[in-house]
């Protein structure tokens, strides 16, 4: 058992900061041991001072946020691509992502505060992978891929399957997220995330639901939790309920019947397993009621 | 002049974090990695050795240094138990964080370098964390020589209990729990300690309420004659109670004697919280004798108070119980009150003050109470609070506890209350709402504050006021500015009496020179504020007789204004600046009438001293002045989440004569938006193996904006024939009636459900809880 | 680790060697001595830290000093003008906006992006604006009110 400490001072860091992608890429590749990637640091700072992140003295800290090359915000063929260091007021503040994608914006909206969404990254919030990050259950409805590069080498990853448990992703020690792409789709979503209190906290439950619709039935159907597994999850059963048929008040009830029996959320200070259960229903039934109009 | 707010708003405000002192060292402390634990071995070599490390204290130091934290109050007639209490444990650690080893180093990296490389070897105990286990006989003890976890008991009885239970028509079972809360200002608790050579003073600069007190603790703790100990009050970040415990300040003046530099200790959020003080967390059972009419008899309760590993030493909060009994009969007409009463130790944090300081505990019982009777007669709590009320020609009322209510109008309060909340509409809209199945309700807190405890050092207090030779005036009276508004407060009174410019008036900061000075028991407008209006009036007299004097004129043709004194019959008049010229240097003394020289009143100088009238004639009424409040809200639940959302807030107050009404008025807005928190989110929550897991404002939610009402208040005057300007003790009154009307509304909501509220904060999972819980029943 | 930076605070330009684990907060207080920048939780929750970095509002907390190489950074400090007090803080007094004042400085800051980055705003704006600004003892209203008559002032064009 560790002693406790109110507040632990930043351990001693090597600090480096490159300008470029292919700097910071050599970089990872060069030393790939006691590395930590460090954006807008939003929630590495908090886990340090807290004790919950240790960082060995001298540890690498590679800054990412001086590189011009993640910074962008462009739809094209593709869909809509977001560089990792954007930050999430740029994302909600951005009339591409207002336009084309909606969903994220009003995700991203309700993470933290104004004072965090001006220096946390979309990509750090992404690669912090906690359970209850409100980009990433967006993301997850949205379909989105994540692209991963090291040095000379670039893959696509569905964020889907990105994540691995709390904290823990697929990045390879010399990887580095350095986009997201969101395939581009025309369909109706929406975003409700269950906090204690009306601002600033996290999510005790959120949901992201993404739905098309052709000749008045479901096409497809996305469905995204947050804080109610170890990864923010996809709704797989759930959706196939869903997928090929119309809302009624049948289906609707046995949709909420089968997300809460496909979640396994934890107890913690903020809720129990139980609560989460309960809400991953009654939040979807409150997503399909905004979607429908029922 | 530059004012308080403006000099801090501009950044030059100097909090204790702001102080900076050559050769300064820092001081981190390293807690108990476990709720209950004994000490085995403290290995401190490796950080030691590190670079920058001046020393590490440990309970060995402290030991052979000082004496046990002193117990402040004791009573006789109560099972009263104090523990020997130590700032650093010296073999047991009693709750998770409790102090082991005080680091001092070159600067707060290097402390907390260190802290990480001390490695203590613990012999793990099974902690108590839950109240009612921690009295059953088989339960693990903190302290064995006790034989059981009780700290404080006593059966209190008040009225004639018997004979109300006797008339009752019916007895009703209540039960209501207020989980772990406390105040934690945005600034936690720091210090900076300095031994002076040249004047043998050890001097503290802290981020405390009561100067006064931290003085008598160092010294006491240090073995120190009080004279060599001066403690000096920082700007204080907030306080709400949570800075008048003093203890952990102890270590760090004794690691600044030790090492003969200034030491620097500024806690970090988490640390407050988890080693800071905690209140509420109280436990009622009890019966009430009604009457069909809706006639409140009498109440038999037992009260269960969660007080942490204890509340007598690191702070004297296990006095709150004394007040949770007294204040229960509240606003109303009692026969007669028991109270068994237990002051229960665990596994936790120490119990301490904050706003509410446990009067709060028994009226939100009352006023539970009216609620849950109004239910059980079907009447509405409006009648049955009419019902019993106190009428305004019953005062000064006579309280069945002992306490003597100064003055009020409660059905005036109230009738106000239901006129701005506009009740029929809501009621209306309830019906309207429940007919679509959507959850509305209103709910009304009665509040009538006990303030100005005249009990121990509470009831000291000592105003000066004076005239400098430059003609300005200085004015001292033992009520530090924490931010509720002192500095102005005081400056208005004195210049209203004097007839000062507010401009020409300076405030003395205030520091342990003074008789007594702190921020507690609502005392601001009783006594401190009596003193000085008291203190500020003989001045007023002494400058008139001098200006008469130097005018050769009548006193009783003088007056003043603006700084001026001047005849209300001929052109004469003489400025302040002039009148202090000629008091103090040309003439001087010499140029005064005969009587004031042979009376030695020949200085500009006065003091007074005050104590509250109603306690020295009724020791039983240990409060002075009774100020009140009616909160009333409306609120909506959401079913399916639990989750409320308040629609309409209103706050009608009486504070008896008001000083300013701006700082009054910011008073409840703050006292509101504490006890709304309270009610529907803030929660101190230990797992089963004594962590506290809330601790951070992410885990202990406070309100943001985006959770504050907007508060229509309005203010209602019967002044307190009790105090010198007519002024009553404020600022508590909003943090009880917020919470218990919320409490209440939240209840009214669900009545439908037939829900009773037996717990809070009434968290949106708890809400929902008791929805699910009643609908099975249902089925 | 040192760390050389260029960065602009309170309109004046500075050339730092920083040690890298220090955060901005810590730099502007403990280096520069702008005491306006309080210390609050540290870890982001409430917004005591507040500074504005290229014209938003960050935590400096949550800022490595090395982060603001190249970065202009304003503080309460910054905005006064003369020694005299911008008109917002006038407002924050006038308003009674603040008592213990701890969270002032901070909420200060806010309060001046929000103003001015909207022409026209809402109680509800400045209500989510200022979400990540605690204040345990005003309950925010004289705060909302100072904001509003801020506003007035910046619109009769008072300086800014």
């Amino acid at each position: 058992m560790r002693n406790f400490i109110g507040s632990r001072s930043i351990s001693k860091i090597s600090y480096f900061c490159p300008k470029s992608l292919t700097e910071a890429l050599d970089f990872l590749d060069n030393c790939k041991e006691n590395v930590k990637i460090l954006a807008g640091g939003t929630d590495v700072i908090p886990a340090v001072r807290s004790g919950k992140l240790l960082l060995i003295d001298n540890i690498n800290i590679l800054d990412i946020k001086s590189i011009d090359e993640l910074k962008h915000i462009v739809f094209e063929e593709e869909g809509l691509r977001i560089g990792a260091t954007v930050t999430l007021s740029e994302v909600i503040e951005s009339e591409i992502v207002k336009n084309n994608c909606p969903l994220l914006k009003k995700a991203i909206d309700q993470i933290g505060s104004m004072q965090i969404r001006n220096w946390a990254t979309i990509g750090g919030n992404i690669c912090n992978a906690s359970p209850a990050a409100d980009s990433a259950v967006s993301l997850l409805a949205l379909d989105a891929s994540l692209r991963l590069q090291s040095k000379g080498k670039s893959r696509l990853v569905p964020i889907n399957e990105f994540f691995v448990g709390p904290g823990k992703t697929k990045l390879k020690s010399d990887e580095l997220l350095t986009e997201i792409i969101i395939p581009k789709r025309n369909g109706n979503s929406t975003f409700i995330k269950l906090g204690r209190r009306n601002a600033f906290t996290l999510s005790l439950i959120s949901i992201a639901v993404f739905v098309q619709m052709k000749d008045n039935v479901i096409s497809d159907i996305k469905i995204a939790l947050g804080a109610v597994a170890p990864t923010p999850i996809r709704a797989q059963n759930t959706e196939k309920i869903l997928i090929g048929g119309k809302i009624t008040e049948e289906n609707l009830k046995t949709a909420v019947q089968t997300i809460k029996e496909e979640i396994n959320p934890i107890n913690d200070v903020r809720a129990s397993s139980e609560y989460r259960r309960d809400m991953s229903g009654e939040l979807l039934r409150k997503a399909l009621i905004n979607l429908f109009g029922i | 002049m530059q004012t308080r707010e403006e000099k801090i708003i501009s950044g030059k405000g100097i909090y204790v974090d702001d102080i900076v002192m050559p050769n300064m060292a820092y001081c981190l402390f390293v807690g108990s990695a476990y709720a209950h634990a004994n000490i085995k071995k403290i290995d401190l070599q490796q950080a030691l050795s590190l670079p920058g490390i001046i020393t590490i204290l440990t309970g060995k130091e402290i030991l052979e240094a000082m004496n046990p934290l002193p117990p402040t109050f004791g009573s006789s007639d109560w099972l009263w138990r104090t523990p020997i209490v130590y700032p650093l444990v010296l073999d047991k650690a009693r709750f998770y964080g409790e102090p082991i080893a005080a680091v001092i180093a070159e600067s707060p990296d290097i402390a907390s370098d260190a802290a990480n490389l001390i490695d203590i070897e613990y012999d793990p105990l099974e902690p108590v964390v839950d109240l009612t286990k921690a009295i059953e006989p088989a339960s693990p003890l903190l302290y064995e020589e006790w034989g059981d976890n009780i700290q404080i008991h006593k059966k209190v009885e008040f009225g004639d209990v018997q004979r109300s239970f006797e008339e009752a028509d019916r007895i009703l079972k209540v039960s209501w729990r207020e989980n772990r809360a406390s105040g934690f200002p945005i600034e936690a608790r720091g210090c900076v300690a300095f031994y002076d050579k040249m004047t043998e003073i050890l001097n503290v600069w802290s981020s405390t309420q009561s100067p006064s007190r931290a003085q008598y603790y160092l010294a006491q703790a240090l073995k120190l004659p009080m004279t060599r100990v001066k403690i000096t009050m920082a700007d204080v970040g907030g306080g709400f109670g949570n800075k008048l415990n003093w203890w952990k300040e102890t270590v760090v003046a004794l690691a600044a004697i030790l090492i003969g530099r200034p030491v620097k200790w500024v806690e970090s959020k988490r640390e407050f919280i988890v080693t800071g003080p905690h209140q509420r967390d109280v436990l009622w059972k009890g019966e009430v004798a009604i009457k069909n009419d809706g006639t409140i008899l009498g109440i038999r309760a037992k009260l269960l108070v969660d007080l942490g590993v204890e509340s007598t030493c690191r702070e004297g909060a296990a006095r709150t119980l004394a007040p949770a009994c007294q204040a229960i009969p509240n606003a109303y007409h009692l026969k007669g009150l028991e109270v068994d009463v237990y002051g229960v130790v665990t596994n936790k944090s120490f119990y301490g003050a904050y706003r509410g300081f446990g009067k709060d505990k028994g009226i939100k019982f009352m006023e539970r109470i009216v609620q849950m009777t109004a239910r059980e007669l079907h009447m509405d709590p409006v009648q049955i609070r009419k019902k019993n009320l106190i009428q305004k020609e019953e005062f000064p009322y006579e309280q069945i506890t002992g306490y003597v209510y100064d003055s009020g109008n409660y059905e005036a309060l109230l009738e106000k209350a239901l006129e701005l909340g506009n009740l029929p509409y809501w009621e209306k809209e309830k019906q309207k709402r429940r007919e679509q199945d959507r959850y509305l309700g209103v709910g009304i807190g009665i509040t009538v504050e006990p303030a100005g405890l005249g009990t121990s050092t509470n009831a000291l207090t000592m105003a000066r006021v004076r005239m400098t030779p430059d003609g300005l005036i200085e004015v001292e009276a033992g009520q530090p500015d924490i931010g509720q508004g002192s500095t102005i407060t005081r400056r208005k009174i004195a210049a209203d009496i004097l007839g000062v410019k507010m401009d020409h008036i300076e405030v003395k900061r205030d520091n342990s020179d003074m008789v007594f000075t702190a921020v507690f028991s609502s005392r601001g407008a009783v006594y401190p504020t009596s003193a000085l209006a008291k203190a500020a009036k003989l001045l007023r007299q002494r400058i008139i007789s001098f200006a008469a004097d130097f005018l050769n004129e009548s006193p009783s043709n003088l007056d003043i204004k603006e700084s001026v004194v001047y005849s209300k019959t001929s052109h004469k008049e003489i400025t302040f600046k002039e009148l202090a010229r000629k008091a103090y240097f040309s003439p001087g003394p010499i140029g005064l009438g005969t009587e004031k020289k042979i009376n030695h009143e020949v200085v500009l100088d006065v003091s007074a001293t005050w104590f509250s009238p109603n306690t020295a004639r009724h020791p039983k009424s240990t409060y002075t002045t009774f100020c009140a409040g009616v909160d009333l809200v409306v609120l909506e639940i959401d079913k399916h989440t639990g989750q409320v959302n308040i629609l309409k807030y209103v706050h009608v107050h009486d504070a008896g004569t008001v000083i300013d009404e701006n700082i009054v008025d910011g008073q409840i807005y703050g006292g509101i938006m504490q006890g709304i928190g309270e009610a529907l989110y803030e929660e101190l929550v230990y797992n089963q193996k004594g962590e506290l897991l809330s601790n951070s404002y992410s885990d202990y939610l406070i309100p943001t904006t985006l959770d504050s009402p907007n508060v229509i208040v309005e203010h209602l005057c019967t002044p307190s024939p009790f105090t010198e300007l007519g002024t009553k003790g404020m600022g508590e009154a909003p943090i009880i009636g917020s919470k218990v009307a919320v409490i209440n509304a939240i209840e009214d909501a669900l009545s439908p459900l037939g829900i009773v509220v037996t717990e809070s904060p009434a968290t949106p999972e708890r809400i929902r809880g008791w929805i699910l819980e009643s609908k099975e029943e249902v089925e | 680790m040192q760390v050389p930076i260029n960065t602009r605070i309170n309109q004046r330009s500075y050339e730092l060697e920083v040690d890298a684990r220090t955060t901005l907060l810590d730099l502007l207080r403990e280096k520069l001595d702008l005491k306006s920048v309080h210390r609050g939780c540290e870890e982001g929750e409430c917004g005591a830290c507040t500074v504005l970095l290229n014209g938003k509002p960050v935590c400096s907390c949550l800022v490595l000093s090395p982060q603001i190489n190249g970065a202009e950074v304003l503080t309460v400090e910054g905005l006064m003008k003369d020694g005299n007090m911008h008109p917002l803080m006038k407002a924050f007094v006038e308003n009674y906006a603040m008592q213990c004042g701890y969270c002032t400085p901070g909420m200060v800051m806010t309060s001046y992006y929000l103003i001015n980055t909207w022409d026209d705003f809402t109680e509800e704006d400045i209500r989510k604006g200022l979400e990540g600004n605690l204040c345990r003892c005003t309950g925010y209203t004289n705060i909302i009110r100072a904001i509003r008559e801020a506003k007035k002032y910046k619109d009769a064009g008072y300086w800014w």
